[in-house]
């Protein structure tokens, strides 16, 4: 998997370069808009993390252009911009995610994650159930079972289940969480979010069986894969 | 061309004063205004004065003139030369008041040894002296060209001509005295007006230069420069506050950043010697993280609400139902509440919706209600309520004294009571910056016990 970091910042790319390339992709750099421009349309990336302020050409026009080249591939805009206003510019002009400078290199991970995840598997979105090992999902009917018994839950828990189990195998943070359940843009800064996975937890993993979400230290949650 | 030469010295001099006075061109456009519709008024004034007296007497002096003139035509028709003359001379004898003259060309008849050269031909008059009784008077009158020769009549006009003369005089000095009035009241009144106009420009380039007490003076008639004063001078004070509050700031992120910076330090010191000793752990480079991310969520919270402090976020308002927020936000703090065994309880008396971001409106009233749960105690009862312009968050915890109320709306502002407990002292200056933004107000009141939030939009 080929990704496109374009960032002026020499520490941030650097960074970002060594530490997606432990998780096993193939890192180009741009240093300036211009070249990361060039490299977008020049080759196939399946996801462009990319710098909004940059020299030569922004972030932003870089995206349009994209877009306009019909290139529809994943993209994250990082930005020390984080005005609600600058955010909506930024997923007017055909971003897919952005993430605030200074932002925690596991966050950006898992985004990246998700959003090629999504590129790659396109989820079935089809189903009407979904399955994790014995705990299934019915979303139409809004019911969940752990084997044979049924497990009831709030709404607002429901939705972070299927949230989790949509996403199963994968890590996902506290602010993508509420940002999916609660649908608020922005960052609680509390540990209510580790509460409510808490509860959701001791209904889930019902006494005596298998533990099936875990926490993954510093970053968030992993609902263990199908 | 003389003139202009002798003129030259003074013209340099009035334009030379104009273009250093020239900020009090205003004064002058207003007084010459107010001048030339004074002098105006004052010319139609004497114009209908002069057609309504002097006017008349030269019109009813022309019409008997005409009619003189009418009266011989008719006469030279009728009668031959030498009975129209002898009528003539006769009539010339005895009109005092008017002087007939006749030339057939050769000689002339009646008062005049010959028709003057100035009379023109009627109906227009022309003036000119004549020899009359003795003494040398101004008539006036016309030429008319009859069937055998030259028709003069004229009329007295030298009492008319010295009314006219008079008024004229008259006149001058009314449109004088007007002009100099005019100029006088006019300059007067507007520079009173204008001079309140400086003061404000003065002000203004006080504050320019930096010196931000300065404020417009108050006059006592409460007038519309009053109201205009208080309005700036309200605006200067609310513009001396936030950049006290800045100053203020500057203070508090010096000493809030400046500790956790410091431990940091600390840390990173203690771990590069622990690299020399090799070991150095997950935990201190974890403990050193968390560090970081405090003062990088302090540092956000605090451009957050500077942003917001300026108002301006307003493009993205919507309609936004208080209910479904306040839904939203206990829906998220509930958990925490059952912990420490609260009792949280939504009442909507009344649904209320406003214009505004459904999201800043939920941290605001996320942000309060996670106060009253940490700070009401364990067991208490939150209540917050829906009412038609606003909501209210009412416990039953120890609540804040009187005279801190207005404290805990500062930035980095901690209770002495809540210094222990996490937090950085920015969650109610947000809220009330969110509620402002929101064209709200927020209060603390006692609740007895208890604390009392008061929102209203």
């Amino acid at each position: 998997m080929r990704i496109l970091v374009v960032e002026d910042d020499l520490t941030t790319q650097q960074f970002l370069q060594r530490a997606l390339t432990e998780q096993g992709y193939q890192v180009d750099v741009a240093s300036d808009g211009q070249q990361g421009l060039f490299f977008a349309l020049e080759h196939d990336y399946q996801l462009i993390v990319l710098d909004r302020m940059l020299p030569k050409l922004d972030g932003l026009t870089v995206l349009s252009t994209l877009r306009s080249a019909n290139k529809t591939l994943p993209v994250i805009i990082l930005s020390a911009l984080d005005s609600v206003d600058e955010r909506v510019k930024g997923l007017r002009e055909g971003g897919d995610d952005y993430l605030v400078k200074p932002f925690a290199l596991a966050e950006l991970l898992v985004r990246i994650e998700i959003l090629t995840q999504r590129q790659r598997g396109q989820l079935d979105s089809q189903t009407n159930t979904l399955q994790v090992a014995d705990l299934s999902m019915d979303l139409l009917a809004r019911r969940v079972w752990r084997g044979q018994q049924e497990i009831q839950l709030q709404p607002k828990e429901f939705k972070l289940l299927r949230y989790l189990m949509e996403h199963a195998g994968q890590v996902v943070t506290r602010t993508l969480l509420f940002e999916a359940v609660w649908n608020y843009d922005f960052d609680p800064q509390t540990n209510v979010i580790d509460v409510h996975v808490a509860r959701l937890r001791k209904k889930v993993e019902l006494d005596g069986l298998s533990p099936l979400l875990e926490t993954v230290r510093g970053v968030g949650y992993r609902m263990v894969a199908q | 061309m003389v003139l202009a030469h002798y003129l030259k010295p003074y013209v340099a001099w009035v334009t030379g004063w104009w273009r250093n006075n020239h900020r009090a061109s205003s004064v002058w456009r207003l007084t010459r205004l107010y001048t030339g519709l004074l002098m105006l008024v004052v010319g139609i004034l004497l114009w209908v004065l002069y057609q309504l007296s002097v006017g008349q007497l030269g019109r009813s002096q022309s019409q008997q003139l005409s009619q003189l003139v009418q009266q011989q035509q008719l006469l030279a028709e009728e009668l031959n030369q030498q009975d129209f003359i002898s009528q003539f001379t006769l009539q010339a004898k005895q009109s005092k008041q008017f002087v007939l003259a006749y030339s057939d060309g050769n000689t002339t008849y009646g008062r005049l040894a010959s028709i003057p050269k100035r009379a023109k031909t009627c109906p227009r008059l022309a003036r000119f002296p004549v020899y009359n009784y003795n003494e040398i008077r101004l008539f006036s009158g016309c030429v008319q060209s009859l069937s055998n020769g030259q028709l003069l009549v004229a009329t007295d006009d030298e009492a008319l001509f010295d009314l006219r003369e008079l008024f004229l005089q008259a006149s001058m000095v009314a449109l004088a005295l007007a002009l100099g009035l005019g100029l006088m009241t006019g300059w007067f009144f507007s520079a009173q007006v204008l001079r309140r106009v400086n003061s404000f420009n003065h002000i203004a380039q006080q504050v320019e230069a930096g010196e931000l007490s300065a404020r417009v003076p108050i006059g006592p008639r409460n007038d519309e420069f009053d109201h205009m004063a208080k309005h700036i001078n309200k605006m200067l004070a609310q513009v001396e506050h936030s950049f006290q509050a800045i100053a203020g700031v500057t203070d508090a992120v010096a000493h809030d950043l400046r500790t956790p910076l410091s431990r940091l330090r600390l840390r990173i010191e203690q771990a590069l010697l622990d690299v020399e000793h090799q070991d150095i752990g997950a935990k201190q480079l974890a403990q050193m993280l968390a560090e970081l991310d405090q003062i990088l969520s302090t540092f956000t919270a605090m451009l957050e609400l500077t942003r917001l402090e300026q108002h301006q976020q307003k493009s993205s308002f919507k309609a936004v139902d208080l209910a479904t927020v306040a839904e939203d936000a206990i829906e998220l703090i509930q958990p925490l509440c059952q912990d420490r065994q609260q009792n949280l309880q939504l009442t909507i008396l009344q649904p209320c919706t406003i214009s505004g971001d459904a999201t800043l409106l939920f941290r605001a009233i996320y942000n309060l209600l996670e106060n009253a749960s940490k700070y009401a105690g364990e067991q208490s009862d939150i209540e917050l309520m829906i009412n038609g312009d606003g909501f209210a968050l009412n416990d039953t915890g120890p609540g804040i004294p009187e005279e801190e109320t207005d404290k805990v709306f500062q930035r980095l502002y901690r209770l002495e009571s809540s210094r222990n407990s996490p937090g950085y002292g920015l969650g109610l200056p947000l809220v009330r910056a969110i509620i402002r933004l929101h064209g709200g107000e927020i209060k603390l009141e006692n609740n007895r016990p208890g604390l009392r939030v008061a929102v209203t939009f």
